[in-house]
C-alpha cells in the first residue's frame, strides 16, 4: 500500500495520487477505510483526507493537484552545490570523509577551543552539556535508574557515552555546530582528533583495543566504534521494514503511555481517583522569570533618546511656525517677557489661541523644552 | 488636566454644572470604593487627556507596537533553561494573558540551538535532493510560486511540561505550560512540491537541515511529508518573525517543534534515517526499561486552565461573582472532541464547552461559568479527548509506563489550586 503511494507520484496523475495518500499509507483496517471521515496516521493521529475540495474545514484548490507537477520553477543543483550542502554524516559512513587525528592533538584542541563551555575532561556544567561522565559501558548500567520508585537514588546518565546510538552524530554535531559560537570552522583532522578525545575520556574501545592517550583515529577505525547504547531505543527505525514497524508502535497506546478510548481507556466522570493520591506542592521549584512576572498596566519606564531641536521643528512645528513665530523671530519677544516657565507651561498643555499640546508630538516634557528654547532663540543649545 | 482647567470646560456646558460640582464633592468628601451612594467615576465625569490634544499622526508607527500600557505581557525565560548564553535556549509565551487561539507574532515562543539566524532573503537558497527523479534548488521567490495553503496549528516544544515529571516545579502558567504558541500559517504542502520533482519509491525518510550556526537537522517520516508537512514562509498574515525561522521553517502539524526545522536549507530523502543529534541525545523519552522511545512526533492531547492563573488569580472577586474559567486544549493527533473539568482535582470531572473555531492540530478554547464562592479551595483540572480516541492521562498512569526521566512528552492532566483567598498555585495530584 504504501509503496504503491509513492510510485503513483512518479507515474499516475497527482490527482489520484493526493487522492490515494490521504486515503492510503498508514492504514491497517482495509477495506471500510474509504468511507470514514478521517484516517489514522503514522503517530496514531487524524489526518484528514480531500473531500468535496475541503480536508477538515479547509477548502482546497482541486486545480493544484493538475498543475503543480508543471511548476518546477528552480534548476537542477551543481555537482559542487550538492557536494558544498550534502555533508551530513550517516551511520554507515556514508559522508564520513577521509582522515586522522591523535588522542594528544584532541586533547589540545579542546582545552583551546572547547573547555571554556564543556569543563575540564568534558564534564559540563553552568548549563554546559557534560561530553563524558566516566566510563560510558558502566553508566550505560544507569539508564534503567528512575527517580520515581525511588527518589534518593541516582539519575540515568545520557552522556555521549552512555547513551547515544551512533557515533556519526558525534563526529557530524562537531563538525557543524562546535565551537558554539563559531560553529563549521573545524578541519576534518581536528574533528578526528576531537572525536578520539571525547571516545577518551568516554573510556571506549573500538574493535576491543582501548582509546588512550597514545590512540590514533581514522575513518576506518571510526566504523568500527560501536556504542554501548546501540540497541536501547524503539522503535525500530532501521532497514527497508522500518516504517511498518514505527507504525505499529504508535498503533499501541501502551507503548507510549498514552490512553485511548478506543483501546480500552475510560472517562471517568465520577469517584475516579485511588485513596492513595495526595496534593503535591512546589517544593522550591524553579524560579528566576526573566523580566520579572507581571500583569500590571502601567507606563514603563522610558529611557530618555536625546531629539534634534531642528529636526523636531522641520516636522512637527514648521507647518504653523513658519508663518507665525518662527524659530528666532522678533514677535517671540512678548511671550518670553512672561518668563520661560510661563511658556513652557503653556506650550505643554497648548493653548487656546491654537498651539496644540506640545505641538501634537508625544515628546516628554524635557525633550519639549529643548525644541521650545530653539523656536523662540533660533539656536540650539 | 487639572481640576480648575477641566471646570472651565464643564462650564461651558450649563446642564452639566450641578452634576459637575456634586461630584467633585462626593469624589473629594468620600471614598469610592466604600460609598454606597453610587458615586460619579471621575473618569467619566472628568476630561481625559487623550481626549483633548492630538494622538499622534498616523506617521507615528509605520510597523505598529502594542500599547505602551500592555509592557508587562512578554516573553519571558530562566536561567535554569538556558545555555550558551541564551542561544541554546527557550523564552516561552505568556499564555495567561493570550485570547482565542493566535498567539501574536511577538509573543510566539521561541526556541533555538544556536541563536536566532537573520537570513538574507536574497541569498536565500533550498536545496532538495536525494531520491527524487529532479532535484532541485529554488530561491525565496521561486519557492513562493508553489500554490499556497494556509492552515492554523500549533507549535509545542516537546519539553513543555517536561520540568514537571517528578512534582510541580514552575508557580506559573508561562512556564508550567507556554512552551508553545498557535499561528495561521501560509506556505506550500510538501506534497504539492514532490508532485513535481517525482519521490522514488525507496525512500522511507526526509532530513530537514537548517542553515543556522547549529544547523539543526532532524529526521521526518515520508508519510508525514505525504501527509500535511508544509514549506511555510508567512506566520500570521506577514512573514516569518526570524525567531520562527525566517523566512522559510518546515510545519509538520502536531509534531514536536524541534522536527519543525526553522531557516530551512536543504530536505534529502533516503532509505535510512540519519540520527541527528536532536533525536538521539535530546528528544529522546528515556523510559523506566531502560529503552528510549526515539522519534516521538505527535505532540499528544493535552490541556491546561488558563484562567485564572498564579499569574492573573481571584482576589479581586467577590463572593457569587460570576466568573468564566477558561483555558486551552490541543492534539497533535487530531481534532479536540472535548475537555472535562474538574474542581476536585480529578475526582469528579463536568462537561466543560469549547468555544470559537475547532480546528485539527490546533489550540481550542474551552469554558465553563462559573459561580465564586468566596474561602472555597478549588483544584482545577482539565481533561481533554480528541477525535483519534486519546484522552489525558492521570499523572500515576503516565509515569506507570513512562517513569519519571522521559522529559519530553508530558500530557498527563494539570491541577491549579484556588485557595480560600483566590491566589493559584501549581499542584499535582499523584500517589
Ligand atoms: C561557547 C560555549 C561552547 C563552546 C566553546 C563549545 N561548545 Fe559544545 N555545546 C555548547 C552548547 C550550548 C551546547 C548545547 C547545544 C544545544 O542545546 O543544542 C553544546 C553541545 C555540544 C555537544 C553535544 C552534547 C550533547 O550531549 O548533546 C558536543 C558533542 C559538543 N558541544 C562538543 C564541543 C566541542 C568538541 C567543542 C570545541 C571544538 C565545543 N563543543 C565548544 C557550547 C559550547
Ligand atoms: C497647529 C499649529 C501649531 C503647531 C503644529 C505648533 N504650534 Fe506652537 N503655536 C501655535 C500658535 C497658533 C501659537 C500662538 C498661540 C497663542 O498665542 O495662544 C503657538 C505658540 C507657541 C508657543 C508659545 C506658547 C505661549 O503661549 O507662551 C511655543 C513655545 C510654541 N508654540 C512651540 C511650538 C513647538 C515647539 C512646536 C512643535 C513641536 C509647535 N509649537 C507646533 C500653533 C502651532
Amino acid at each position: 500500500m504504501f509503496k504503491l503511494d509513492r510510485k503513483l507520484i512518479i507515474t499516475a496523475s497527482t490527482a489520484a495520487a493526493v487522492a490515494l495518500f490521504t486515503l492510503g499509507c498508514g492504514g491497517s483496517t482495509g477495506t471500510t477505510e474509504s468511507k470514514k471521515a478521517s484516517k489514522i496516521s503514522i503517530d496514531g493521529g487524524v489526518s484528514y483526507p480531500v473531500v468535496n475540495d475541503k480536508t477538515g474545514p479547509y477548502y482546497v484548490n482541486p486545480q493544484v493537484a493538475q498543475d503543480a507537477p508543471k511548476i518546477y520553477n528552480g534548476r537542477v543543483p551543481t555537482a559542487n552545490e550538492l557536494k558544498a550542502w550534502n555533508k551530513d554524516i550517516m551511520p554507515d559512513g556514508t559522508g564520513l570523509p577521509e582522515g586522522s587525528g591523535s588522542v594528544e592533538d584532541g586533547e589540545e584542541i579542546y582545552d583551546a577551543k572547547c573547555v571554556m563551555c564543556h569543563g575540564d575532561f568534558g564534564s559540563g556544567g553552568g548549563g554546559y552539556p557534560a561530553l563524558s561522565k566516566g566510563n560510558a559501558y558502566d553508566l550505560q548500567k544507569t539508564l534503567t535508574n528512575n527517580r520515581w520508585k525511588d527518589p534518593d537514588a541516582d539519575g540515568p546518565t545520557r552522556e555521549f557515552g552512555s547513551y547515544w546510538p551512533q557515533a556519526s552524530t558525534l563526529f557530524w554535531y562537531i563538525k557543524d555546530g562546535m565551537p558554539h559560537p563559531f560553529s563549521k570552522s573545524l578541519s576534518d583532522d581536528e574533528v578526528y582528533a576531537l572525536v578520539a578525545y571525547v571516545l577518551n575520556i568516554n573510556e571506549m574501545e573500538i574493535d576491543g583495543v582501548e582509546v588512550d592517550d597514545e590512540y590514533v583515529l581514522d575513518r576506518e577505525k571510526f566504523l568500527k566504534i560501536k556504542m554501548p547504547n546501540r540497541n536501547g531505543f524503539e522503535p525500530n527505525i532501521d532497514g527497508p521494514n522500518a516504517l511498518p514497524g514505527v507504525r505499529a508502535y504508535y498503533a499501541n497506546a501502551k507503548n507510549f503511555g498514552a490512553q485511548n478510548l478506543n483501546q480500552g481507556a475510560v472517562r471517568c466522570m465520577k469517584d475516579c481517583q485511588k485513596a492513595s493520591v495526595k496534593t503535591k506542592r512546589i517544593n522550591g521549584g524553579i524560579t528566576g522569570f526573566l523580566p520579572p512576572m507581571s500583569d500590571v498596566r502601567d507606563l514603563p519606564a522610558v529611557k530618555e533618546v536625546k531629539v534634534d531641536p531642528k529636526e523636531v521643528y522641520k516636522n512637527a512645528c514648521a507647518m504653523c511656525h513658519d508663518s507665525y513665530l518662527a524659530p528666532g523671530s522678533d514677535e517671540w519677544a512678548g511671550y518670553v517677557a512672561e518668563g520661560m516657565d510661563t511658556v513652557y507651561a503653556k506650550a505643554i498643555k497648548g493653548t487656546q489661541g491654537g498651539m496644540p499640546a506640545k505641538g501634537g508630538t508625544s515628546l516628554s516634557d524635557a525633550n519639549f523644552k529643548t525644541v521650545v528654547d530653539y523656536i523662540t532663540t533660533g539656536k540650539v543649545k | 488636566m487639572n481640576n480648575k482647567e477641566s471646570q472651565k470646560v464643564l462650564d461651558r456646558r450649563d446642564f452639566f454644572k450641578k452634576t459637575a460640582a456634586l461630584s467633585v464633592t462626593a469624589i473629594a468628601g468620600t471614598s469610592l470604593v466604600s460609598s454606597n451612594a453610587r458615586a460619579d467615576d471621575p473618569a467619566i465625569m472628568n476630561n481625559v487627556p487623550w481626549g483633548q490634544k492630538w494622538g499622534d499622526p498616523v506617521t507615528a508607527n509605520r510597523y505598529g507596537v502594542p500599547s505602551k500600557y500592555e509592557h508587562n505581557v512578554l516573553r519571558r525565560n530562566t536561567k535554569l533553561l538556558a545555555s550558551g548564553n541564551f542561544r541554546a535556549s527557550i523564552a516561552v509565551a505568556p499564555i495567561q494573558e493570550s485570547m482565542g487561539i493566535i498567539t501574536p507574532n511577538g509573543l510566539f515562543f521561541s526556541r533555538s540551538h544556536g541563536g536566532v539566524a537573520h537570513v538574507d532573503p536574497h541569498e536565500y537558497r533550498l536545496m532538495i535532493h536525494g531520491l527524487v527523479e529532479k532535484p532541485i534548488v529554488l530561491t525565496l521567490e521561486q519557492l513562493k510560486r508553489y500554490p499556497s495553503v494556509t492552515r492554523t496549528h500549533f507549535i509545542e516544544c516537546p519539553a513543555n511540561g517536561g520540568q514537571e515529571w517528578r512534582g510541580p516545579q514552575f508557580n506559573s502558567i508561562q512556564f508550567a505550560k507556554g512552551f508553545m504558541s498557535c499561528a495561521e500559517w501560509t506556505g506550500v504542502y510538501l506534497k504539492t512540491i514532490l508532485a513535481d520533482l517525482g519521490l522514488k519509491p525507496e525512500a522511507q525518510w526526509m532530513l530537514a537541515e537548517g542553515s543556522d550556526n547549529s544547523e539543526m537537522g532532524r529526521t521526518i517520516p515520508i508519510d508525514k511529508v505525504l501527509d500535511d508537512a508544509m514549506i511555510v514562509w508567512g506566520q500570521n498574515g506577514e512573514a516569518l518573525r526570524p525567531e520562527q525561522g525566517y523566512p522559510v521553517r518546515i510545519l509538520l502539524p502536531g509534531w514536536e517543534g524541534n522536527l519543525c526545522v526553522k531557516w530551512l536549507k536543504r530536505l534529502e530523502f533516503s532509505t535510512e534515517p540519519w540520527y541527528c543529534k536532536e533525536e538521539t541525545s535530546k528528544y529522546t523519552d528515556l523510559k523506566p526499561t531502560g529503552k528510549a522511545i526515539q522519534h516521538f512526533y505527535a505532540n499528544e492531547v493535552n490541556s491546561t486552565v488558563t484562567s485564572p492563573s498564579p499569574e492573573i488569580d481571584w482576589t479581586h472577586l467577590k463572593d457569587g461573582d460570576i466568573v468564566e474559567i477558561e483555558g486551552l486544549a490541543w492534539s497533535g493527533m487530531g481534532t479536540i472532541k472535548g475537555v472535562d473539568l474538574s474542581f476536585d482535582g480529578g475526582k469528579n470531572y463536568v462537561e466543560a464547552k469549547l468555544k470559537g473555531l475547532v480546528l485539527p492540530k490546533s489550540w481550542t478554547r474551552w469554558s465553563y461559568i462559573h459561580t465564586y464562592k468566596k474561602g472555597d479551595v478549588l483544584q482545577l483540572t482539565s481533561r481533554a479527548m480528541d477525535d483519534a480516541g486519546y484522552i489525558q492521562p492521570t499523572i500515576d498512569q503516565e509515569v506507570s509506563v513512562m517513569g519519571v526521566e522521559a522529559v519530553y512528552h508530558r500530557n498527563a492532566v494539570e491541577t491549579w489550586e484556588v485557595n480560600a483567598k483566590g491566589e493559584v498555585n501549581h499542584v499535582q495530584i499523584r500517589s
